[in-house]
């Protein structure tokens, strides 16, 4: 994750938008004019055109290396940090070349007589007032996308907020959304296209849901029997049974797309079927599916088995595409604010915690036994940590990324995911795209957590994405649709 | 000479040794060389393919299980005595509550002609049905997994007792109900001192396939549903595709399934009579 | 005409059916005086179960109404006991819980002891006193005649239904059973009626026997009265001068006359004869010298 750092608000040198090393059209064009780009349209052509030239920005969670102490720090930072934001209107540039002229000692002097940074500092970190409910149920299914979910419980995220939480593991999504809608769960890990099917009634009751985590980004992968390990094309899948754990799921979608692509057409030229993830592996081995897309590690589980092979990595498909979230009804959310502001926060600090490449090793430790994955704490590092074998060659990879957790929720991923299920005909008529999108991401308020836990959100809700090298542009939704060759409308 | 049962017995034990030395010997797991590559550990071992875990294992597992069944690690990982206790208060409270409602509708039917004709197309219709096929409906109706479960176990070990009462009590012998008849026993009377002692092993040869299937679903409903339960450790386990433990929570399954039939097989042999 | 304890006056059963209804029997009237011994005699058909029947309450019949000590009787009652022809003992009682089955029926107030006593005491009298335990399945077909008969008379019913108790059972078994019978019967002098097709059981057992002639419209055509002193030994009866005289006329009833008499060879209604075989007279001139014997 990671893309802004936690800069002290205080220094001119440091962006609060960007990572130190970041070499993006717009930071290069920033370094340059020393004094900064005062053009906002400018910054905006800037990194449009870097959208689309499909730069990104590094991620890699050492750049920009920042330490706290203590989450103590960590949220003292965030106050300061987002008061001065708050100051300069958000805008990086106005406040680096403030601090240019005044100092940043200056700013926090007259700041402080203005604003009394230490009780608001004090207070952010006191409860958010009484909470309603501190015994919880959040259901879980056993893959790793949900580490933060899980591991908050055994390394005492949750405990940190007051709360006592039971994370209970659920035998499959469809079982975790009924829990969900008849209350036996407060929140539960859910695939991001969920809340948005639920609060459409798309496969159940409408019944409006939000989203105000996603869990994890990347961590997926395309597996296919041994039998095939010289049919890398995937031209030569025609007639291929896939698995897929839901159909409403970015394993579904991005499969889909990933084979379109290609020019294969997911509901004429291959079979998808939904398998619950443990089973992928049996059904693999039985012959009964040629390959799957499912969450890890039951993709690493294949190639334990020694029954398959990493054919990709999703985030080969889909640099930080998101995956699985963190959702509850919107009824909690309104009825039980305190509680769910303090789940929420345990939440995204989970997320930050995990997303951190040291922690990996002691989470897998923490997550394998029985009472969370129950699956072997080998498989679970290999995934988590990024080092693994693909059951192809004889060697060992290193990608530390392969998963990643950001809480972020792009309202743009939102529109992504709703503009594939109406490509693929799950949902139809007139769809408000932005509306479904901002009611159920609820990324204003998700932005607003991480500034309070001391990390930067994100300027802006919407960025466009690259897809296997091809633009989506989120305010283009029925074009995009119609620029696909293949697909169901 | 050794009684029949002795040679049975003998027998028995003789076709299992044989029939476990076989399947222990053709899995047998190759010997790990000295130490594993970090590559060779990650690709699960140096052998080749996964296989079934012979005996051998599955009873040393089961050693350590069956050593201490009523750990309790979290909500997600007890002990195996704790998970079967759920198990048998799920079946059992609806297996209860089937039956009271079976024989008293069974007796019913038995004795009108007219409420079993009219009874009879609604039994021939729901009794077919699936449990895994209820299961959905009754989540949603009866927003409760836990009542679901029990619900699903109700509906399918209802049958069986329905059936069989009505049955039994059809076919008591007129002349057991001119005894009763001369002798001016009350409607009541008749049916708790001449019918239903007749209709009794009937009545319990319903019950005893009843709890039969009632077992038979409560694992399938809990590995939709998941929660604590024998259905829910045989799903976690094959999660973790540990063969070890799926194949010792089978056997669970399977004795705790005879110890039941045979309870109320004993049960049975108490009102059976001669005639 | 004295009235009688058990009266059955105009009874008849017809099974109606589409061409022509089926008239089993009609016209019985039949008169038992209390502490008599009656049995009944005809062919298979011609309706004396159901005569059975009909007097335990067990069916109910198309005309004719039965009245005992100057009530009228219908439905069953623990006043008219039954002993049925295959025992009808509940199988999961032992001998004496059945025969506690119909003590406690009849007196549902009295305490297990007493109850037991009276049991056992009635299973004594049938020569059972060994067998209390043990269930129907561990009796032989005799044993359980004998409980049957012993559940029967244990509740004192005011008469006693015998329904061919003896069919079922071997020549020398019934023998035996034959004078339990008799001795139970003369202790306790319970009216009794009694269904067989035993000539030789109907003498020894009876002080009338009925002549049923065969179906359809059957009807009880003679009464016959049997006049050899009691107390009766199987071994002395043989003996009396009356027996053959009677085993023959009634033998020739069931040979010939049965079917000559019928209803269907044209003799409809006509009232029971009665008749005294015993009498030094050609029994085929039954009309005066019948009616000379009966009053």
């Amino acid at each position: 994750m990671a893309t802004k750092s936690l800069g002290n608000p205080f220094d001119a040198d440091t962006s609060l938008t960007h990572t130190n090393d970041c070499s993006c059209r717009l930071c290069q064009a920033e370094s340059a004019n020393p004094s900064g780009l005062a053009d906002d349209d400018q910054r905006l052509v800037l990194l449009e055109q870097q959208a689309e030239q499909g730069e990104g920005h590094s991620h890699s969670a050492e750049a920009g290396g920042l330490s706290f102490d203590s989450s103590e720090d960590l949220l003292d930072r965030a106050v300061e940090s987002a008061i001065v934001r708050g100051v300069f209107g958000h805008n990086d540039t106005s406040r680096r070349n403030f601090i240019r002229l005044m100092g940043g000692g200056t700013l926090a002097t007259v700041l402080g007589s203005m604003i009394p940074l230490e009780k608001v500092k004090a207070a952010v970190k006191e409860s958010m007032g009484p909470l309603e409910k501190t015994k919880l149920k959040v259901g879980f299914v056993p893959i790793t996308c949900a580490t933060p979910i899980i591991m908050a419980q055994p390394m005492g995220f949750y405990a940190k907020y007051g709360l006592d939480v039971d994370v209970i593991k659920t035998a499959g999504w469809a079982v975790a959304r009924d829990m969900s809608l008849n209350g036996e769960y407060d929140a539960s890990h859910m695939l991001t296209p969920m809340p948005l099917a639920m609060s459409m009634g798309a496969g159940s009751t409408a019944t409006p849901y939000i989203m105000p985590a996603v869990e994890n980004i990347n961590g997926q992968a395309i597996v296919l029997h041994n039998k095939h390990k010289d049919k890398r094309d995937p031209k030569q899948w025609k007639g291929f049974k896939f698995g897929v754990p839901f159909d409403y799921s970015m394993h579904n979608f991005l499969l889909r797309y990933y084979v379109a692509e290609h020019g294969l057409d997911p509901d004429q030229d291959i079979q998808i079927r939904v398998v619950p993830p443990p089973e992928m592996v049996a059904n693999l081995r039985a012959g009964n599916l040629d390959g799957y897309l499912s969450p890890d590690p039951f993709n690493q589980r294949a190639v334990f088995e020694k029954i398959g092979f990493l054919h990709i990595l999703t985030k080969d498909i889909w640099e930080g595409h998101p995956c699985c979230a963190f959702a509850c009804s919107q009824k909690f959310a309104t009825e039980m604010p305190n509680t769910y502001a303090a789940l929420f926060r345990a939440i995204v600090d989970a997320t930050h915690f995990s997303a951190k490449a040291e922690n990996r090793e002691e989470i897998a430790r923490a997550i394998s036994p029985k009472n969370y994955l129950n699956q072997p704490e080998v498989v679970v590092r290999q995934v988590l940590t990024g080092r693994y074998v693909d059951g192809l060659e004889e060697k060992i990879y290193d990608v530390p990324d392969r998963i990643d957790f950001d809480p972020f929720p792009w309202h743009s991923m939102a529109v992504w995911i709703l503009t594939q299920m109406k490509r693929w005909g799950y949902i139809s008529g007139d769809v408000d795209y932005k509306k479904i999108a901002e009611q159920v991401y609820v990324a204003s308020e998700t932005g607003k957590v991480m500034e309070e836990l001391g990390y930067t959100p994100p300027a802006t809700t919407y960025k466009k994405h690259i897809i296997m090298g091809k633009t989506f542009d989120y305010n283009e939704p029925e074009e995009y649709i119609n620029s696909f060759a293949i697909k169901r409308v | 000479m050794a009684s029949l049962n002795m040679k049975a017995t003998l027998l028995s034990l003789l076709l299992l040794l044989v029939g476990l030395g076989i399947w222990e010997a053709m899995n047998q797991v190759p010997a790990a060389s000295t130490g594993l590559s970090e590559y060779e550990r990650m690709m699960g071992g140096a052998d080749q393919e996964a296989r079934v875990p012979p005996p051998s294992q599955v009873f040393s597992h089961a050693w350590d299980e069956l050593s201490d069944p009523f750990y309790d690690a979290g909500p997600n990982d007890k002990g195996i005595g704790i998970q079967l206790a759920y198990s048998l208060y799920r079946v059992l409270t609806g297996y209860l509550a089937a039956a009271l409602i079976a024989i008293p509708l069974g007796f019913v039917i038995g004795m009108s002609p007219l409420m079993h004709k009219a009874l009879n197309p609604f039994i021939q219709v729901l009794r077919p049905i699936s449990p895994l096929a209820w299961m959905p409906l009754a989540l949603f109706i009866i927003r409760d997994s836990e009542g679901s479960a029990i619900f699903v176990i109700f509906i399918c070990s209802i049958w069986p007792m329905l059936i069989n009462t009505a049955f039994g009590v059809a076919n008591v012998r007129t002349d057991w109900i001119k005894v009763a008849r001369t002798h001016e026993l009350s409607p009541l009377k008749t049916a708790f001192l001449v019918i239903l002692p007749a209709a009794a092993p009937t009545i319990l040869t319903g019950m005893r396939i009843s709890i039969g299937i009632a077992w038979l679903v409560i694992v399938a409903a809990e590995m939709l549903v998941g929660g604590t339960g024998i259905g829910y450790y045989v799903w976690n386990e094959w999660n973790n595709l540990d063969l070890n433990s799926v194949i010792f929570s089978i056997l669970m399954i399977g004795i705790v399934g005879m110890l039941l039939d045979m309870t109320l097989a004993a049960v049975t042999k108490l009102v059976q009579y001669e005639d | 005409m004295s009235r009688h304890f058990v009266s059955i006056e105009g009874l008849s059963k017809v099974y109606p059916s589409k061409e022509q209804d089926l008239v089993v029997f009609e016209g019985a009237n039949i008169g038992i005086d209390k502490g008599e011994f009656v049995c009944i005699i005809g062919h298979s058909g011609c309706g004396k179960s159901t005569i059975l029947n009909v007097m335990a309450g067990l069916e109910t019949p198309t005309t004719g109404t039965m009245i005992m000590d100057n009530k009228e009787a219908s439905g069953p009652s623990l006043d008219r006991g039954v002993v049925f022809q295959n025992y009808s003992l509940l199988p999961w009682l032992t001998a004496l819980q059945n025969v506690s089955f119909g003590v406690r029926a009849r007196w549902p107030k009295w305490n297990k002891a007493k109850v037991d006593a009276h049991s056992s005491h009635f299973l004594e009298m049938v020569g059972l006193s060994g067998a209390l335990h043990r269930k129907p399945s561990e009796l032989s077909g005799g044993m359980c005649q004998r409980v049957s008969i012993a559940r029967a008379f244990a509740t004192s019913p005011k008469l006693l239904l015998l329904d061919e108790p003896f069919g079922a059972l071997d020549a020398l078994t019934r023998g035996v059973i034959q004078d339990e019978l008799l001795k139970i019967w003369s202790e306790t002098q319970q009216t009794v009626f009694m269904i067989t097709h035993d000539v030789d059981e109907a003498i020894l057992l009876a002080d009338r026997v009925l002549l049923m002639t065969n179906g359809p419209h059957a009807r009880v055509a003679e009464s016959v009265r049997i006049n050899i002193p009691r107390p009766r030994n199987r071994a002395n009866i043989i003996e009396d001068p009356a027996y053959y005289k009677i085993r023959n006329y009634l033998v020739n009833f069931l040979v010939k006359r049965s079917g000559q008499l019928s209803g269907s060879a044209g003799q409809v209604g006509g009232a029971t004869q009665e008749v005294d075989p015993s009498v030094e007279i050609n029994p085929k001139n039954e009309q005066s010298a019948a009616l000379k014997a009966a009053i």
